[in-house]
């Protein structure tokens, strides 16, 4: 079993990063020594302008890149020296939705299943409820280079939650949804973290943010500019709306 | 004609690897650049040269020398029609760019000659060898004048121009006036089925004849011989160009420049009308629909494995430009060693080689052997399957390394894929072979023993080489198979390291009194060593690789 991170409070700090940097082509430095943790039962937006650091961010985070120092802890294990186990506790969806387009839907839910171990009673269940909370029931059949994109999202979607991983790490999920998906996934995000979940997503929605998120961090040009709950950010700025704090904050 | 430049240019490099991937490895590109250049490239434009040397030196004394090089130059534009139309259907009709040129205030004539050109240059650069080393062959072969050397070049350059002109113009006919060829997959199927028909019809005729150059030389030597009137009427400018490499050929010359600028005139001229309406609401792919019931039942729990098995067998199946170049490639051997038997019946090229396996002559034991290796690394080579293993993921290479499985594994399950599709090629056609040759069950067992060891040692070999710079940014499947010089590299390192052993092989059997047994026992435990280096290549070069990707 996994060698649990307790934070301050008590409750299971599910990611956490430390003193993470990451440079490209050893010039353009996209992350700068950052920090941060998510504990269960948050979820946690993740908001900064374009090139800000968010998918870098999130690439470390599932594995995908290394970063040139730090370290990474998902679930308690470390993503460096127990990867397979650290990738086995994350949910993750991709920026681009557009993969494995030859297979069809059902298939692709099936690769995925197989990947986690997902029992196949389990799988047929939580394949059913989802395709039909997403509306996906009649096209699990068709080939995904037939679907929408917004199709391909939800598939995506109902991949990444199919083996019910403790932590979820979703790179822009609400882009190409449509409001009742959109707002499933909100309610999903939200009971996945009533059971002592953690989520973690980004996105560039400042409304989304206020309503769904128990804290966000803010981050610029590979620094975190922000971290903690969006009352206390309110707070601090009486008479401001979002927005314009998020402007104020990304613009100096 | 500065925005043509600056089109041609851009779409050059949405083909060519980027300088990001360029950088990754510069040594590597290096090193594989002078292997590639004088394992492959130098002796095969040798290798024309010599055969166009020759057969110019036979036919002069008839004073036909014009037509070896002209139904050899016919042969080249043939197979550049063949090969550029799956290209162009590509190129104008389903590129990931066409949605973003299309918008902008473009002519079609514009689009269409920026596109032509740039996959002109992408796809000819092996022709271009091909081209001067038969011309240079000829004109040394003919004794020209010093001038035809530069006639030589600027016919290089342009001769691929009207086959491909030809390509173009059929794929905006065919766009145009057929209504049910609208998405890539169709076309993909449709050029490959044609494809194949038309190398089996050209094998055929080939072997038709014996394999007599004796036969073939009577007829090229023959002034009016009709096929090649018929291919100088479809391909005017060959003749054209032959003539202008002789004495008094400024007028050929001329005239050779002449009909290339009216065919590109004409080109332009048709893409202008009947482009932009023939590329409005083409697609990827047709749209299926699933049946409504509740698929769910359908689901159960395999291996991780097998599942992956599963996914890498369906994309390479499903997706029409791996299956016609990666897959079916590899059957096409058991129908050529069948077509060959049936051949020599007709003209028993082949009975002293079926006499002497069946009399178990040691030579020619040792040389079907050999054969059979050789044959095995090179499909696999060719068929690329391993080789763009790690490329075939593209821009969700991602999925490699977020799942929870280790790389080794994954490269296991890529390397089987290649294994059971190449394998199941060449065993066909080795078992076919053996029970032609009548060989005896357990001389047939070891060469499909033999078969599977070269096989799986070009697949790991293959992956490793992907691993190093995986060609992962492309818009379309057939650009992650073409213009990847990965695939190239590879099949040069397979090809020279096969070369080896089987000269070696060879020479030994020739020029010591090593015994012919003895020899394919030492080749059994080559191929075995260089499948434990090549899967520990995997295993530590492999994962390493991978893992560095970002």
């Amino acid at each position: 079993m996994s060698d649990v991170i307790r934070s301050d409070e008590g409750s299971e700090t599910m990611i956490k990063i430390e003193n993470i940097t990451k440079t490209y082509n050893k010039t353009v430095k996209a992350l700068d020594n950052i920090s941060f943790s998510v504990k269960g039962g948050e979820i946690v937006g993740f908001i900064g302008p374009n090139g800000s650091g968010k998918t870098t961010t999130m690439k470390i985070l599932t594995g995908i890149i290394k970063p040139d120092m730090g370290k990474v802890t998902i679930n308690g294990f470390n993503i460096r020296e127990d990867p397979i186990e650290a990738k086995r506790s994350i949910g993750y969806i991709a920026d681009n939705p557009d993969i494995f387009l030859r297979l069809k839907g059902l298939e692709f839910l099936e690769l995925i299943g197989d990947i986690y171990k997902v029992p196949t009673d389990v799988r047929r269940s939580r394949t059913k409820d989802l395709a039909e909370k997403f509306g996906l029931t009649d096209a699990l059949g068709s080939p995904m280079i037939s679907y929408s994109h917004g199709m391909r999202q939800k598939i995506m979607v109902i991949a990444a939650l199919i083996h019910k991983p403790p932590v979820w790490i979703l790179d822009e999920p609400m882009i190409g949804l449509d409001p009742k998906s959109a707002f499933e996934l909100k309610q999903l995000m939200r009971e996945h973290t009533k059971e002592g979940n953690a989520v973690f997503f980004s996105t560039h929605v400042l409304e989304v943010a206020e309503k769904l998120c128990d804290r966000v961090i803010i981050i610029k040009n590979g620094h975190i500019l922000y971290d903690g709950t969006l009352e206390e950010l309110e707070n601090q700025n009486k008479n401001k709306s979002l927005e314009n704090i998020f402007l104020e904050l990304t613009e100096k | 004609m500065k925005l043509y430049f600056r089109l041609v240019s851009a779409l050059i490099k949405g083909v060519e690897p980027n300088d990001k991937e360029k950088k990754r490895n510069k040594i590597f590109y290096v090193v594989m650049s002078i292997i590639a250049g004088f394992g492959i490239m130098l002796p095969m434009a040798f290798f024309v040269g010599i055969i166009m040397y020759t057969a110019t030196g036979a036919l002069m004394q008839n004073g036909t020398q014009e037509n070896g090089i002209e139904m050899f130059l016919h042969l080249i534009a043939v197979f550049s029609f063949i090969f550029g139309l799956n290209v162009f259907f590509s190129v104008f009709y389903f590129s990931g760019d066409i949605e973003n040129l299309l918008p902008l205030p473009l002519k079609p004539y514009q689009i269409t000659a920026s596109k032509f050109t740039a996959a002109m240059i992408s796809e000819s650069v092996m022709e271009y060898l091909v081209i001067i080393a038969a011309l240079a062959g000829y004109i040394i072969g003919g004794n020209m004048p010093l001038y035809s050397w530069l006639t030589a070049i600027i016919g290089t350059l342009t001769m691929p121009i009207l086959p491909l002109i030809y390509c173009g113009i059929l794929c905006m006919a065919v766009m145009y006036f057929t209504r049910f060829i609208r998405n890539k997959d169709t076309v993909n199927k449709i050029t490959g089925v044609f494809t194949f028909l038309v190398i089996a019809g050209i094998v055929y005729l080939i072997a038709q004849s014996g394999f007599d150059s004796g036969k073939l030389i009577d007829a090229l030597s023959n002034p009016e011989n009709r096929l090649l009137e018929t291919m100088n009427i479809i391909f005017p400018t060959i003749p054209l160009l032959t003539g202008s490499l002789g004495n008094g050929g400024i007028l050929n010359f001329l005239m050779y420049i002449a009909v290339n600028i009216v065919a590109i005139a004409v080109f332009m001229i048709i893409a202008q009308f009947i482009y932009f309406p023939s590329v409005a609401g083409v697609g990827q792919s047709m749209s299926h629909k699933g049946k409504s019931a509740d698929m769910t039942e359908k689901m159960h729990q395999i291996s991780c494995s097998a599942s992956y098995l599963k996914k890498e067998l369906k994309i390479l199946l499903r997706t029409p430009a791996y299956f016609t170049n990666c897959v079916m490639i590899n059957f096409l051997v058991p129908v050529f060693v069948y077509l060959a038997y049936l051949i020599n019946g007709q003209t028993n090229f082949l009975d002293s080689f079926i006499y002497g396996i069946r009399s178990g002559n040691e030579e020619t034991v040792l040389i079907f052997m050999i054969g059979i290796s050789a044959v095995s690394v090179l499909v696999t080579a060719l068929n690329c399957i391993a080789s763009s293993g790690i490329t075939r993921e593209g821009k969700h290479f991602s999925f490699i390394k977020y799942i929870p499985v280790s790389y080794m594994t994954q490269i296991n399950v890529k390397a089987a894929v290649s294994i059971i599709i190449s394998g199941a090629g060449m065993l066909t056609g080795v078992i076919i072979a053996c029970l032609l040759l009548n060989t005896g069950i357990k001389f047939t067992i070891f060469c499909c023993l033999l078969s599977l060891l070269s096989v799986s040692f070009a697949t790991y070999l293959g992956i490793y080489m992907d691993s190093i710079n995986p060609k992962l940014i492309w818009d379309d499947e057939l650009n992650a198979l073409r213009g990847n010089y990965n695939i190239f590299f590879n099949m040069a390192i397979a090809i020279v390291t096969e070369a080896i052993i089987c000269a070696g092989a060879y020479l030994l059997f020739k020029f010591t009194p090593t015994g012919s047994i003895l020899i394919i026992i030492m080749l059994f435990v080559i191929l075995m060593i260089l499948n434990a280096v090549s899967y520990l290549l995997c295993l530590r070069g492999g994962v390493k690789n991978i893992n560095s990707i970002e």
